[in-house]
C-alpha cells in the first residue's frame, strides 16, 4: 500500500536533481547560473544561495519512512564494545531474569537520541535552507539541526540528545558530523548498549534511487567502542504523505520504574 | 479462548512492525515485556470507546460475560493513528456501539488488557496494524466484493 498514494503532477517535478534542467530554470528566474560539480566534488560549506539549494539532490519532495524491503534494515552488525561497555550489556541483560530491564525509559517517552532516533518506524522530513538542513522526525517529535554554513562545532558543545551536528556537500552526498552527546542514550536501539559522551557520529545521506535514500552511519566512540560501529539502512519516499503530531504523553498507558520494570495502565478512559 | 500458539504463526501475527524494529526495544516507544506474545485471546463484544491517541491507539471493549455475571471491559493497544492512519485506518473505523471481535495477545499478569493483533468488523472487514488483513480469502470472508486484495477497504464513516 506504500508509495502508492501519490500525488498526480508531483511526479514531473522529481528529481529536481537534474543540474541541467535546474541550470535552465535558474536562468528563466534570472538567477546566478548554478556551476556544474563533478559527483564527488566536495562544496566546502558555506551560506547557500536558494539556486544552489535547488541544484541538490531532491531529499525534500514528501517524507521518508525506513523501507521494509530486502537491505532495508542496519545489516545485523553489532558494535564492538570495549571490555567495561560489554560487562555493562551483560550486566543489563543478566537482571533481566528477575523482571528487570524489561523495559526503557522510552515506555516513559524519553527519546533514544542519537543514532537510534533515525531508526524509529516512523517518518522524517528533511528541509533544505541556507545555513542548515533541518530534519523533522515524527517519532517523539525531533527535530535534527544540520548547519552547513561553515560553522565548526562549538568548541565544548553542551551534551544533548541529537548532538550538535554540522554537515557539507560531497557531491550528491550530505555528509553530518554530530558530536556532543548526553551519555544516557542507548547506542542504537537497546537500552543495554550504551555509547559514551565522547561518541563521535558521521553520517552519509544520498539518494541510491530517486525514492530511496541510504544513510550510512559510523559511530566512533573512544571509550565504548574498539572498532567504529557501521550500519546503513535505507529510507523510502512517500510523496504524499506529511508528518503528522506525536505527542507521547498524550495518552501513555506504558511505563518503566528505574529499574526497568515494565508496567502498563489499564485504567478505561471516564 | 486463550490458546498456545505456533512460533510460525507468532511470527506472521507480529507483521511487518517487528520487522521494523528488529527487537522489541525498538517498537518506537515500548517493548512487549508485559505481554503474552505466545498466548492469543479472542474478545468478541461492544465497543466502548476508540481513543485514537498517540503513542498508542487504545480500543475500549465491553465484553459480555459467558456465565451471566457482570461484563468485563478491556482495553487494547494499538500501534499510533500516525502508523495506522497511513495504512487504511481512521479514527472511525471502530465506533461506540460497533459489535467486533478484537484478536489480542493478552497481558501476562491476567489484567483486562492486551496488544491488538486484528479486529473483525460487523460485516466481517478484518483489519490489522497494516490494514485490511492480507492473511487470504479465508481470513477475509467480509471483503468487500471487488475489492483489490491489499487495499484498504473503504469504510463507514
Amino acid at each position: 500500500m506504500r508509495g502508492v498514494m501519490r500525488i498526480a503532477g508531483l511526479g514531473t517535478q522529481r528529481p529536481r536533481c537534474g543540474l541541467m534542467a535546474l541550470a535552465a530554470l535558474a536562468a528563466l528566474a534570472g538567477a546566478r547560473a548554478v556551476p556544474v560539480q563533478a559527483a564527488d566534488a566536495i562544496i566546502a560549506p558555506h551560506v547557500m544561495s536558494w539556486s544552489e539549494l535547488g541544484a541538490l539532490p531532491d531529499f525534500t519532495t514528501g517524507i521518508w519512512e525506513v523501507h521494509l524491503g530486502p537491505g532495508a534494515l542496519a545489516q545485523a552488525v553489532q558494535p564492538s564494545l570495549t571490555p567495561a561497555y560489554q560487562a555493562r550489556a551483560k550486566a543489563y541483560t543478566a537482571a533481566q531474569a528477575t523482571g528487570e530491564n524489561q523495559d526503557s525509559p522510552g515506555a516513559d517517552c524519553l527519546p533514544n537520541g542519537m543514532p537510534g532516533i533515525m531508526g524509529q518506524p516512523y517518518p522524517m522530513q528533511i528541509l533544505f535552507g541556507p545555513r542548515e538542513v533541518t530534519i523533522d522526525i515524527e517519532a517523539f517529535m525531533q527535530v535534527r539541526h544540520i548547519y552547513t554554513d561553515g560553522r565548526p562545532h562549538p568548541d565544548d558543545p553542551d551534551p544533548t540528545f541529537n548532538g550538535n551536528s554540522i554537515g557539507h556537500w560531497e557531491g550528491g552526498t550530505l555528509v553530518v558530523d554530530s558530536v556532543g552527546f548526553v551519555p544516557i542514550t542507548p547506542l542504537g536501539f537497546n537500552w543495554g548498549v550504551h555509547h559514551s559522551s565522547k561518541m563521535h557520529i558521521v553520517e552519509r545521506f544520498h539518494l541510491t534511487t530517486p525514492d530511496m535514500l541510504q544513510v550510512e552511519t559510523r559511530v566512533y566512540d573512544p571509550e565504548a567502542l574498539t572498532k567504529p560501529w557501521v550500519t546503513s539502512r535505507l529510507f523510502e519516499r512517500h510523496a504524499s504523505w506529511t508528518i503528522a503530531e506525536y505527542i507521547c504523553e498524550q495518552n501513555n498507558r506504558n511505563e518503566a520504574d528505574q529499574n526497568g520494570r515494565a508496567g502498563i495502565v489499564l485504567t478505561p478512559p471516564k | 479462548m486463550l490458546k498456545k500458539v505456533p512460533a510460525a504463526s507468532l511470527l506472521a501475527s507480529t507483521l511487518a512492525v517487528a520487522a521494523l524494529a528488529c527487537g522489541s526495544e525498538a517498537f518506537a516507544h515500548h517493548s512487549f515485556a508485559m505481554f503474552d506474545i505466545h498466548a492469543q485471546k479472542s474478545l468478541t463484544g461492544t465497543i466502548k470507546e476508540f481513543q485514537w491517541t498517540n503513542p498508542h491507539t487504545w480500543v475500549w471493549i465491553v465484553v459480555p460475560s459467558a456465565n451471566g455475571g457482570a461484563s468485563e471491559e478491556w482495553g487494547i493497544e494499538g500501534m499510533s493513528p500516525n502508523f495506522l492512519g497511513r495504512r487504511g485506518w481512521t479514527k472511525h473505523t471502530l465506533k461506540p456501539g460497533d459489535k467486533v471481535t478484537i484478536l489480542i495477545h493478552p497481558v501476562k499478569d491476567g489484567g483486562k488488557g492486551g496488544s491488538f493483533l486484528k479486529v473483525t468488523l460487523a460485516d466481517g472487514t478484518v483489519m490489522n496494524m497494516m490494514g485490511t488483513s492480507a492473511a487470504g480469502p479465508a481470513a477475509t470472508p467480509g471483503q468487500p466484493p471487488g475489492q483489490p486484495p491489499g487495499q484498504p477497504p473503504k469504510l463507514a464513516d
